[in-house]
């Protein structure tokens, strides 16, 4: 664009249409018309001047010094002011800022030193373009409408009242039924008002009434049809409405009094319905009570019976029974879910096994989408609890001073699984009428248990026996619970009903001093029967108590073992497994303890007792978890016994024999490896063995064995199992002694076996079974097998050439170790190399903290700069200001002097003048006298 | 001046009988019996003697009537020892005064007073050590003694010093040996032999001579009563300039053998071989070898003469070389012993019984130093810890936990040590060979020099089957092999030092506060015998054990 600024000035008013060339008076006359009709044209104009106003003033805009960026340099849209290189609007943003301070800063500067003033609130009082009339007006109209309440008065919809409330004799206007002559009736108001005891035969008068109305209209209706289409009056359009609201006002009325009607019903029905809901046959003595209850009812007083009514409804909302049950399931949908939750908890092992953490969220969520709402109370108790080993988790390999588990989170147990339902000695919870107490006697509640129990017997589905034991019993026995606690009854075999449930291990043994051991585990059903924790909120600690002394008294029976007992203490050991169920932490503290007690007392000299403990310890717990705190300690017993104790007597070996069998079952799945066991084995083969062998045969400890423990002519023995007695010291006859040594030989020869079998897969088994090998060699030498039966000599072979096998099997599978095909470590790097979208003005610091800090710190840099700007434009505001008052002033003293001056200069003018006149006057008049 | 130093021992001596017998000697004036009157005469029939004495030559008879007084200790205790310290008293002022010392110049009758009077001086030298078998006496009897000595130290000899009265001594120190009373002796060594290092002296010549004369006649008792004074002296000085305290004035020559640190080890070395010359009986061998580094060796000036007791030791196999180990390694530390094969030796300590054994900390502290040189070849490095992992396979979890970061240790030390953990087959061939037919280890358990085992051909297999152990933090332990070697180095001490008792107190020391797992399925059978018709199988425990239900 060339030429001067006026030119271009010029080319641009012509653009905007602003200028142009002379308009003939026809045209003017167009335009100036053109311009009325459309008043927005002015407001184009203007602004079109004054963009062209800016576009000509170079100071209006700060501008990059070098002209606006090529596009190629900025990422900003093309067009955008920044990319055009404006930058800011100084003159525009000063207006801005002196307008403000005038606005804020000024006020203050004059109120300062002022103390006190009025606010004048007045509306439109500080607005200058009102008139007077103009703000009276605005402020009647404010006015008006805050007085005026309602919003509409023609409002139908709103309120009974036709016109503002009560206003005769605090009356309705229109009171119909009373004063139908007295007042003039509105039309329409008929059917207004709904009361109950309206009579019929004004309400069928009225509808008489209405029809032919609605026929008239009809009949108007059709006389308009036939002319052409007249338009309504406003008056009829309002009268239409008011019909139409009208009649929807009744029809809501008419469905109001319909549910109360209900409900008043159901209210009367009440008791009934509920007596339905609880399916209980109210007692014959209620019966006539409750045929009067609308009389009592009555008779209450208002509040009684509210209270009732809440307690209802309170009850109804917690019990279960209002809410839907799930539907009954078909047996194959059953078996099927059965089939699921068994593979779930096998992977869970699994998983355990390997020492995995199982997410617990993941595992809460699970459980909650099982268990339902109703138990997350118990979800919440759980999740409570932290990580018991949290704590030493700093500690690398758990080691520190006292060695525990590394990286053994805790996991989750099968009541948290929500299998307590699996637990099927419990007594079904929901069947359990947890709100019935109200009404609720003694006599009821054990009603409530016999029949939970038929419940329980029918919705069974399980084959334990115990179960069965149990519920038969419960059905057959429906009495006996009635009777449960007045009457000390027993059953044909002397077994008493009833228990105190057995705190401590002391009354547990008074408790059962006259019972047959036998008898025990029936003794025990009954108890864990009687004292369900649904039944009493104590229960539950009893129970968990009872489990823990049950614990304690399958050791003392395994001190005083009959080798007939044994039926019942499995009984016993299961029924302890069941209630681990349900009181895991108190089961697995009894056991704990014992192991302690163990561990304090008797680490080397175990009992028949402690054996069947750590028996009860591995079918109770998976002994196949990476970590588990019951099992871990009893392994570690086990593994103490047999790795310290150096045998004596033979009923050393058998105990020892025990617990390697133990200990290999406990490893039946998992497979770890327990070298005590091939310590232990060996050392006794070696040790019964007749003669010693030349040679070192492995690397296992050798311990001299004692005098007489050498096997010694017993090829005529027959091979037996070894039993409990045996791991008693007593004093044995020659032939018994032989014949124990034989059997501690094959039982041991046979835990070899067992153990090649469950560690076959282990990747040094050649260099640990290898020993074993030659030991069973050296057993089977002519020197030794001699002293042996032939029949164990065969097994021996047996053994031998199995593991024969299995080693030749584990050379062919072994590999050389690659244990290092890690990916390569990175090294750490800091900075990214790369970044895409790279914004240099950004800082790409990988250090949080450092970034946000120096975020912050450029902050406030900014803000001080800012707020250092304003202070001193602020100061000068303020000096301009004082400036302007102080001239201000100056200039009024000035013209103020000056006026002074002025006056005094024409008052001392006129004296002068007159002076002067007087002086001519006088010279005058002498030059006349003269 | 001495004579009054001699006095405040008597004195001390006194003072301690009096507060030991202070009580009963107030019960009895209490009770005032007959007997009280009994002792306060003789007492008093004592002092009397000891007075008269004073006073005059003439009455010098009175020191054999205290003398026979004091032999009759067995009798009447109190005044034995009433009559041995004014005994000493007026022996000490005797001494003083130079009644004793025989003069040339002195007149015929003055001599045979001397001579008489050193006569007397020997009878109460005996009594007092005839003392020494007492309970009662024993402890002021030594006290005497000593003053005696001190006293006869500086006033016998003619010269201007001190010469230490080396027979009295020994007869001290040999009737400490045998004194029955244990105390006495623990007595004179913490009152003595710790204080004053002229008395550590004279008791390791005093030792050594009574060892060396009575060679054959030494019975085991006297030789562990040898042996425990030998071993509670422990603190060795370690410079001339330490010797410093003296019981009895020490010499004014600056060569004197009590000033030099080198006469006193060679008195101690002397003292020590003696004892050992007699022979040690095994126990007293462990003994020995574990006081071996810290208060033996450092007695000896020349420590080879150790070389040969610390080798047989060592050789001889069991916990005993075990402890010799420390003494050896002092000697290779200190003495630039050269112990001809020496890790052929410590390879052949790795049996069996090792990881089993009490001092297994011990052992692996030193074994630690002994390998801890990164200039070992890695072979044999490799050959211990192929050993010692195959000794892992029978040991208790105590001792694989030290183990495994040991060998961590090591092969973080000797990277070519970490083939034993994975090795690649190189070719197709032998992939395939050993596909077909697979690995053979060929690491030689029964070869003794470890550098000949092959062991660094072979793999840990044991350490990865140790993954699988039934202990979790022995397992987790045993995979840091299996993980990457991020760490630079494991401390071994955190390692060492567990035990069964250890790791069981770490796992019941935590309470149980979150409900431990419970097996999901309730087993039909734990004792009994299932049914032969179902389908259940017996557990192993039922199938192997008779529960009398067949």
């Amino acid at each position: 664009m060339a030429g001067s600024q006026l030119k271009r000035l010029k080319a641009s008013l012509r653009d905007q249409g602003i200028i142009g060339p002379q308009q003939s008076k026809k045209q003017k006359r167009k335009t100036a018309e053109e311009l009325k009709a459309k008043p927005d044209k002015r407001l184009q104009r203007g602004e079109a001047l004054a963009s062209i106003r800016e576009q000509f003033n170079p100071f209006q805009f700060k501008t990059n010094a070098r002209g606006p960026k090529f596009d190629v340099t900025t990422n900003k849209p093309a067009g955008d002011k920044a990319a055009m290189g404006i930058k800011g609007r100084p003159g525009v943003a000063k207006a801005v800022g002196e307008q403000r301070r005038r606005e804020t800063l000024l006020l203050e500067m004059q109120r300062r030193n002022k103390v006190g003033g009025l606010i004048d609130r007045r509306f439109g009082e500080d607005d200058p373009n009102l008139s007077l009339e103009d703000k009276m007006i605005e402020r009647y109209t404010r006015e008006q409408q805050r007085n005026h309440k309602k919003s509409s008065m023609f409002d139908l919809e709103e309120g009974d009242e036709p016109m503002g409330g009560l206003t005769h004799m605090g009356r309705p206007l229109f009171d119909d039924d009373d004063d139908d002559e007295a007042h003039p009736k509105d039309d329409f108001d008929e059917e207004d008002l709904p009361s109950g005891d309206e009579s019929d035969s004004s309400r069928a008068e009225r509808r008489r009434l209405k029809r032919q109305r609605l026929e008239e209209a009809a009949e108007d209706q059709q006389e308009e049809d036939g002319q052409p289409e007249r338009k309504k009056t406003k008056k009829e359009i309002y009268e239409e409405i008011i019909a139409k609201s009208k009649a929807h006002k009744f029809e809501r009325q008419a469905a109001k009094d319909e549910d109360n009607e209900l409900r008043e019903e159901l209210d009367t029905a009440m008791p009934e319905l509920q007596a339905l809901l609880f399916q209980r046959q109210p007692p014959p003595a209620k019966d006539g009570k409750d045929t009067r209850e609308p009389v009592i009812i009555a008779g209450k007083d208002k509040a009684a019976l509210d209270k009732d009514y809440d307690i209802r409804v309170k009850q109804l909302a917690a019990d279960t029974r209002a809410q839907p049950a799930e539907r009954t399931k078909t047996e194959e949908e059953q078996a099927e879910e059965e089939a699921t939750r068994l593979k779930e908890l096998e992977e869970k092992r699994l998983r355990r096994m390997r020492g995995e953490t199982i997410e617990e969220d993941e595992e809460d969520e699970e459980e909650e989408e099982r268990r339902g709402k109703g138990k997350k109370k118990k979800a919440d108790a759980e999740e409570q609890p932290a990580n018991p080993f949290d704590d030493e988790e700093e500690d690398e390999f758990g080691l520190g001073k006292g060695v525990p588990g590394k990286g053994t989170k805790y996991r989750p147990t099968a009541t948290e699984l929500g299998f307590d339902d699996e637990d099927d000695f419990l007594i079904d919870d929901d069947l359990v009428a947890s709100g019935s107490e109200l009404e609720l006697d003694s006599d009821d509640m054990e009603d409530e248990e016999s029949d939970d129990e038929d419940a329980g017997s029918e919705s069974g589905s399980d084959d334990d026996e115990f179960v069965k034991g149990i519920l038969t019993e419960a059905v057959t026995k429906d009495a006996v619970f009635h009777l449960a606690d007045k009457a000390k009854g027993s059953d044909e075999n002397g077994i008493p009903y009833t228990f105190p449930c057995p705190q401590t291990h002391e009354e547990m043994l008074k408790a059962f001093e006259r019972l047959d051991v036998t008898k025990l585990p029936v003794a025990v059903q009954r108890i864990r029967a009687l004292y369900h924790p649904k039944l009493d909120s104590k229960n539950k600690e009893r129970l968990g108590k009872f489990s823990q002394v049950l614990v304690q008294h399958v050791a003392y029976m395994g001190d005083r073992f009959e080798p007939h007992w044994f039926p019942t203490l499995e009984n016993l050991c299961r029924h302890i497994h069941s209630l681990a169920k349900s009181f895991p932490i108190e089961v697995a503290k009894a056991y704990r303890a014992h192991i302690q007690e163990i561990e304090e007392q008797r680490p080397l000299g175990l009992t028949v007792g402690d054996l069947l403990v750590l028996t009860a310890i591995g079918t109770t717990f998976p002994t196949s978890d990476h970590f588990h705190q019951v099992v871990t300690p009893a392994m570690l017993a086990i593994g103490r016994f047999l790795g310290q104790k150096i045998p004596q007597r033979l009923s050393d070996y058998a105990t020892g024999t025990y617990l390697a069998i133990l200990a290999l079952q406990y490893q039946q799945f998992s497979k770890r490896y327990v070298p005590e066991l091939m310590n232990f084995c060996l050392n006794t083969l070696c040790s019964l063995a007749h003669e010693k062998p030349l040679e070192k045969l492995g690397f296992f400890p050798v311990h001299e064995p004692a005098a007489g423990v050498q096997i010694k002519g017993a090829s005529k023995t027959a091979v037996r199992q070894l039993n409990c007695a045996d791991c008693q010291q007593q004093p044995l006859s020659p032939a018994a002694e032989s014949s124990l040594k034989v059997a501690i030989i094959s039982t041991t020869v046979a835990i070899l076996k067992a153990a090649a079998e469950t560690w076959h897969k282990l990747s040094a088994f050649h260099e640990t079974f290898l020993p074993a090998l030659l030991v069973l060699q050296h057993l089977n030498s002519p020197p030794n097998s001699a002293h042996l039966p032939p029949s164990l000599a065969a097994k021996l072979a047996d053994a031998a050439s199995t593991l024969a096998r299995h080693l030749q099997l584990a050379r062919l599978a072994r590999r050389p170790l690659e244990l290092h095909h890690h990916k390569p470590l990175a090294i750490r790097t800091y900075v990214p190399k790369f970044e895409d979208s790279f914004d240099p003005n950004k800082h790409y610091d990988p250090d949080r903290e450092r970034a946000e800090l120096a975020k912050l710190k450029a902050e406030h840099k900014r803000e001080r700069k800012g707020a250092l700007r304003e202070l001193r434009k602020d100061a000068a505001f303020m000096q301009r200001e004082n400036l302007r008052v102080k001239k201000q002033r100056d200039e009024a003293y000035e013209k103020k002097y000056k006026r002074l001056v002025a006056e005094i200069q024409g008052e001392e003018g006129r004296a002068a003048n007159e002076y002067a006149r007087e002086k001519e006057a006088r010279k005058r008049k002498a030059a006349r006298g003269r | 001046m001495a004579a009054a130093v001699a006095d405040s021992a008597v004195k001390t001596a006194v003072k301690r009988k009096r507060q030991e017998n202070g009580d009963t000697g107030k019960k009895r004036r209490k009770s005032g019996s007959g007997g009280d009157g009994d002792d306060d005469d003789l007492k008093t029939h004592i002092q009397k003697l000891e007075a008269e004495i004073q006073e005059s030559r003439k009455h010098y008879n009175n020191i054999a009537t205290l003398a026979e007084l004091a032999q009759k200790h067995d009798e009447n205790p109190k005044a034995a020892i009433a009559a041995s310290e004014a005994l000493c008293r007026i022996f000490i002022r005797l001494l003083a005064a130079g009644n004793l010392v025989k003069r040339k110049d002195a007149s015929e009758r003055d001599a045979t007073v001397t001579s008489w009077l050193r006569d007397r001086l020997a009878d109460y030298r005996k009594a007092l050590l005839a003392m020494f078998r007492s309970k009662k006496v024993a402890f002021d009897a030594l006290m005497l003694a000593m003053a005696l000595l001190k006293a006869e130290a500086q006033h016998l000899g003619d010269r201007q010093d001190a010469v230490f009265p080396r027979y009295f001594f020994s007869d001290i120190v040999a009737t400490l040996i045998e004194s029955p009373v244990d105390q006495l002796r623990e007595h004179f060594s913490e009152n003595f032999i710790d204080q004053y290092d002229d008395i550590r002296f004279y008791t390791f010549e005093a030792l050594k001579t009574y060892l060396t004369d009575r060679e054959h006649s030494v019975d085991e008792d006297t030789r562990s009563v040898v042996f425990e004074m030998l071993i509670s002296m422990e603190d060795v000085p370690e410079s001339n300039d330490d010797l410093e305290d003296f019981y009895i004035e020490p010499p004014q020559k600056k060569k004197h053998p009590l000033r030099s640190l080198s006469q006193h080890k060679k008195q101690a070395q002397e003292a020590w071989l003696a004892l050992f010359h007699l022979g040690l009986s095994k126990e007293q061998r462990k003994k020995v070898l574990e006081a071996m580094a810290t208060s033996i060796a450092p007695w000896f000036t020349q420590p080879e003469l150790l070389m040969d007791f610390l080798t047989d030791c060592y050789n001889s196999g069991g916990s005993i070389s075990l402890l010799a180990l420390s003494g050896v390694f002092y000697l290779i530390q200190e003495r630039n012993l050269d112990y001809p094969e020496f890790f052929t030796k410590l390879y052949s300590l790795l049996d069996a019984d090792i990881l089993h054994s009490k001092h297994r900390s011990r052992f692996f502290r030193l074994l630690d130093t002994f390998l801890g040189s990164s200039h070992l070849p890695a072979v044999m490095v490799a050959s211990f810890i192929k050993r010692l992992a195959r000794l892992a396979l029978n040991a208790p979890p105590s001792a694989i936990v030290v183990i495994v970061p040991w060998f961590y240790n090591l092969f973080k030390k000797h990277p070519l040590t970490t083939f034993m953990m994975h090795r690649v087959p190189r070719t197709k061939e032998e992939k395939e060979l050993i596909e077909s037919e697979g690995v053979e280890d060929p690491f030689l358990p029964d070869e003794k020099d470890p550098m000949e085992t092959h062991a660094i051909d072979s793999c840990l297999w044991e350490i990865v089957q140790l993954q699988s152990h039934y202990h979790p933090n022995v397992a987790t332990i045993a995979k840091i092999i299996s993980e990457q070697f991020t760490k630079q180095a494991y401390s071994l001490e955190d390692f060492l030092d567990h035990s069964y008792g250890s790791l069981l107190e770490a796992e019941m020391s935590k309470e149980v506060k979150k409900p431990p797992v419970v097996e999901y399925m309730i087993p039909k059978k734990i004792f009994t015998k299932a049914a032969p018709d179902s389908e259940e199988k017996d557990s192993l425990l039922v199938s192997l054990w008779d529960f009398g239900s067949s």
